[in-house]
């Protein structure tokens, strides 16, 4: 059927408007490659053999290591100060690669220090070198930043990518997602310690879905491409006498997934589980963790 | 020691980090009978004391070790042993700023640095060796187990120590060798006979690491079973009362459950394991085994007193007392006995005098913080229940004691009470307790002035405020944290029309607490003759008033952006105090009052202001939570307040047919206006 020459100019600019709009929605949100990662949060790396287990069984490619965290030297006055570096006493897993994550107290971006992006990018390299953890292709920073530290976090960043000079990203709370982006490659949305701690009879103070839906809706126009870290830790408090242990029902950390990919598809394709440990490994069945990584 | 300690830390405990959250509830440890820095304090005062000698230098101006001061006195003495001597140890203090900048500095040692470094340790080592026969033997041979330790030739050390160290003459140098061995011996699996060492070195640090995992009533009876007097009691006994007491405190009405700054290593112990102990404690001290058993009736006092009967606590602890013990042991039975006194014994002018002497005493110790501490949680838990009838003593005893409970309470106490404790602080005490919180006082001046005036103006008597403002000068309020907000907010704009957000770099910069006037006497004197000028208004100039007045008494509430004209500070969870007048609530009665005018603006302005969500008691919606979509869904509640508010508001909207700016832009009114349009 030859159809008339206006209708098919209708068809042609309507599909020209689609692929426009399809086009333009590919460019806004470039996502990240598909992949399972852990974050290690000791002062000691140190793998037994079941965390050596987990990182096999579920295909763990990254592992977030916090190497040390950056502090406030209020004795001596002497500024932003490293404090509580790891120790390397294990071999690292081979084929996994290692990614460098330093966590800066927010007060330290209060003022600019300068040199400190410096500071910190060859104390990564050193750290590496000294203890032989070679291919390290990309660091990571975490800061509770706010309204106030933000500017001096993300001149920090920029100053960081620059010596740097490869891969950066860094740690979005959800508080944060209603700010400007940070300028890294990309964020690690943090989908843990939603809740105040005080309000532990109404809410899990680790995740809770209704601490979450608030700020889901930032999450589509978020322009930066985002992994996602879910916690499945436990927190440990003595309550008027009772020893409370806060965990989250596997069931609760599988409903936010839901509930976040199914406002940004992306947000499936790179997961993040806070942190691998033992126990937190035991604390969920394997169905779980396999859930939790599906993609 | 520090190295080991740490070192060891290191290697044991490798915890997660984990941020915490945390508040001061008062309940910190009571039982102590070992000092957490006692021995890395004792050493470093001695070592500190000798090179002083050395130096020749009897003032202050010695402050810390440096090698060059010491070597060149050594020179000009001709001491070519203790030139050596200290180069080398220079050398090995170098060796252990490698270890220091892996944690703490941000030149991250090279792999060559940390080989240079074992090359150095062995050289040291050998040049140490070669010296234990010289007149500086023993700092040659801590040297040498200095460098052993950091190789990791624990054996090496171990045989040292018990076959040459252990002869040496007392000298601070072999108290620091026989803390290497103790390390040495722990790090070998002797863990017993290292534990007795730490234990009777008095290294706190130490001891933790070690028994970390191994606190219980089972092993205090198993170890007293092995040696009634064994070094290592005290610590596992004060740390097993310190967990029961934990345990305690959570239960307790006030305890609220937190977690504490220093409570590091929290054992969750029951109340039967606690009241063994407290049988335990009883009999040790009737088995007569024990060289202090002030210790174990002090430690059976306490137990008693917290899961038993307060009655035999107090028979205990006034026992406790008169047994023999250390002088730390008897300070902390003195300490036990003050709360327990002063939590069980009625009230008599007996009491108050031997109070003032026992804070008297308490507080000559306060440079520890242990004894900081149990001031702070006598006077909270005991002392602030004594003298709940007596404010203007209890306001002096919280300044005496610095908790922070001094400013709650004073800010929260009647206006006429606190007038009452201004006086008692100006007039000479008449008894001993009176006499010892009198000296004790800190005042700033004009603080207590300004609490008052601040107190009438929140009962919005303006001219008893403005008696007790009209003295206090505007520099007074250029110190407080609120002056940047008084500075650049104005009471006499609406706030429902417009917020008065301050900028960051306006919040955040020092230069912008300059104010031209003392800001609560002008707010106070304006609002009294705006107020005095009400008899004399009519009709619409009267309805105006009323408005601008709601205007004023909204931004003063703790809702309003003038907060800071009647509190210090604000936060979230704040509201409506005790004595205190509800300020938004007055003001919405004001609002009633300059309703229906037919000046046109005015009207449009008091019906917004009388939907503005402070100015009502809940909002014009309920939310339930929708499991489908994730989000709350909102549910218009018609017989809410501020839903009739916002109905007659579109309403009049409607008959004006032309909302202004404020009105049409208000996002609460478009969301209100679609739920309206749709019911």
């Amino acid at each position: 059927m030859i159809l008339p020459l206006m209708i098919m100019k209708k068809i042609t600019i309507w599909s020209g408007l689609f692929l426009c709009l399809l086009m333009t929605g590919c460019q806004r949100q470039e996502e990240l490659e598909e992949g399972n990662a852990v974050y290690y949060w000791r002062t000691d790396f140190r793998l037994d053999s079941t965390e050596r287990v987990f990182l096999n069984q579920y295909h763990i490619q990254k592992i977030y290591c916090r190497y040390f965290d950056v502090v406030m030297d209020t004795t001596q006055g002497r500024g932003p100060m490293p404090n509580a570096t790891i120790s390397f006493s294990d071999t690292l897993p081979r084929n996994i690669e290692i990614i460098p994550t330093i966590y800066i107290m927010e007060d330290c971006m209060h003022q600019s220090h300068q040199g400190l992006a410096e500071k910190l990018v060859r104390r990564i390299r050193q750290m590496n070198e000294t203890n032989g953890i070679p291919n390290v292709r990309e660091i990571q920073i975490d800061c509770d930043y706010t309204v106030r530290s933000r500017n001096i976090y993300y001149e920090f960043l920029r100053e960081v990518k620059q010596a740097w000079s490869q891969q950066l990203s860094t740690t979005i709370r959800l508080h944060q997602l209603s700010m400007t982006p940070p300028p890294t490659d990309y964020g690690v949305l943090m989908i843990y310690n939603t809740g105040h701690p005080e309000n532990y009879m109404e809410r899990n103070p680790i995740l809770d879905i209704r601490d979450v839906s608030p700020y889901l809706k930032h999450l589509n126009d978020y322009p930066l491409p985002l992994s996602t870290a879910y916690p499945v830790f436990s927190w440990l408090r003595i309550i008027r006498g009772v020893h409370v242990e806060h965990t989250v029902e596997a069931e609760e950390i599988l409903k936010v997934k839901r509930a976040v990919e199914q406002r940004r598809d992306g947000l499936k394709r790179s997961i993040i589980t806070y942190h691998l440990d033992k126990e937190n490994i035991h604390r969920y069945k394997p169905e779980i963790y396999e859930e939790i990584y599906h993609h | 020691m520090r190295r080991f300690i740490t070192t060891s830390l290191l290697a044991v405990i490798a915890l997660p980090m984990l941020a915490c959250y945390w508040a001061d509830n008062h309940n910190y440890y009571l039982f102590s009978v070992y000092e957490r820095t006692e021995f890395s304090n004792r050493m470093d005062e001695i070592t500190r004391n000798n090179w002083k000698a050395y130096l020749g230098q009897n003032d202050d101006s010695y402050f810390f070790f440096r090698a060059d001061d010491i070597i060149k006195a050594a020179r000009k003495k001709g001491d070519a042993l203790m030139v050596s001597y200290v180069q080398n140890l220079e050398k090995y203090l170098r060796c252990v700023a490698i270890e220091e900048r892996k944690q703490r500095e941000w030149n991250y040692p090279t792999k060559e640095e940390i080989n240079a470094c074992r090359k150095n340790l062995q050289a040291i080592r050998s040049y140490a060796a070669g010296k234990l026969k010289t007149r500086l033997r023993s700092q040659h041979a801590l040297l040498y187990m200095r460098s052993n330790m950091m190789l990791g030739q624990h054996d090496t050390n171990i045989n040292f120590w018990e076959q040459t160290a252990s002869q040496y003459i007392e000298t601070v140098y072999k108290d620091m060798m026989k803390n290497i061995y103790a390390g040495a011996l722990y790090k070998t699996g002797q863990e017993a006979k290292a534990g007795e060492l730490f234990a009777e070195m008095g290294d706190y640090n130490s001891l933790m690491t070690q028994y970390y995992k191994k606190r219980s009533f089972a092993a205090i009876r198993q170890e007293y079973l092995r040696d009634p007097n064994a070094k290592v009691l005290p610590f596992l006994l004060q740390d097993f009362v310190n967990n029961s007491q934990e345990a305690y405190d959570a239960c307790q009405p006030h305890g609220e459950g937190e977690a504490f700054g220093g409570k590091l290593f929290i054992r969750d112990i029951s109340q039967d394991e606690a009241k063994q102990m407290r049988n335990f404690c009883e009999q040790v001290v009737k088995e007569r085994k024990t060289e202090v058993p002030a210790l174990w009736k002090s430690a059976k006092a306490w137990l008693e007193y917290m899961f038993g009967s307060k009655e035999r606590a107090l028979k205990d602890i006034r026992t406790a007392t008169t047994l023999s013990g250390t002088e730390r042991i008897k300070d902390n039975a003195r300490v036990l006995r003050l709360y327990i006194e002063s939590a069980l014994v009625p009230q008599s002018e007996n009491y108050d005098n031997w109070l003032a002497q026992e804070l008297e005493w308490l507080f000559s110790k306060q440079a520890e913080n242990h004894y900081q501490n149990v001031l702070n949680r006598v006077t909270y838990q005991t002392l602030k229940k004594r003298y709940a009838e007596s404010p203007e003593r209890m306001a002096a005893l919280f300044n005496a004691t610095g908790t922070y409970e001094y400013e709650t309470y004073i800010d929260t106490m009647k206006v006429e009470r606190l007038e009452d404790y201004l006086q008692y602080t100006l007039r000479s005490p008449r008894t001993p307790l009176d006499r010892f919180l009198w000296t004790h006082q800190k005042k700033t001046e004009h603080a207590l002035e300004d609490l008052i005036g601040t107190k009438y103006m929140r009962l919005c008597q303006w001219e008893k405020a403005i008696q007790w403002l009209k003295d206090i000068p505007t520099s007074y309020y250029e110190k407080k944290g609120y002056a940047v907000y008084a500075a650049n907010r104005k009471y006499d704009v609406a706030p429902w029309i417009k917020r008065q957000w301050l900028r960051s770099a306006v919040l955040y910069s020092n230069h912008n607490g300059k104010l031209k006037s003392n800001p609560k006497l002008t707010f106070a004197r304006e609002v009294q003759r705006m107020e005095g000028e009400l008899n004399v208004l009519s009709g619409e100039e009267l309805k105006k008033r009323y408005y601008e007045l709601a205007i004023r008494y909204a931004q003063a509430s703790y809702t309003g952006d003038c907060w800071f004209l009647m509190r210090d500070g604000k936060n979230v969870s704040d509201s409506v105090r005790v004595n205190e007048t509800d300020l938004a609530a007055k003001a919405a009665e004001l609002l009633r009052k300059a309703d229906n005018s037919k000046d046109t603006r005015l009207k449009e302005e008091v019906l917004f202001a009388k939907a503005y969500i402070y100015m009502n008691p809940s909002p014009w919606y309920t939310l339930t939570w929708n499991s489908n979509t994730y989000e709350y869904d909102r549910h218009p509640a018609p017989q809410s307040a501020q839903y009739k508010a916002f109905a007659s508001l579109v309403e009049y909207e409607k008959s004006i047919n032309k909302p202004s700016g404020y009105v049409s832009k208000c996002d609460e009114y478009k969301q209100f206006l679609q739920a309206y349009n749709h019911r």
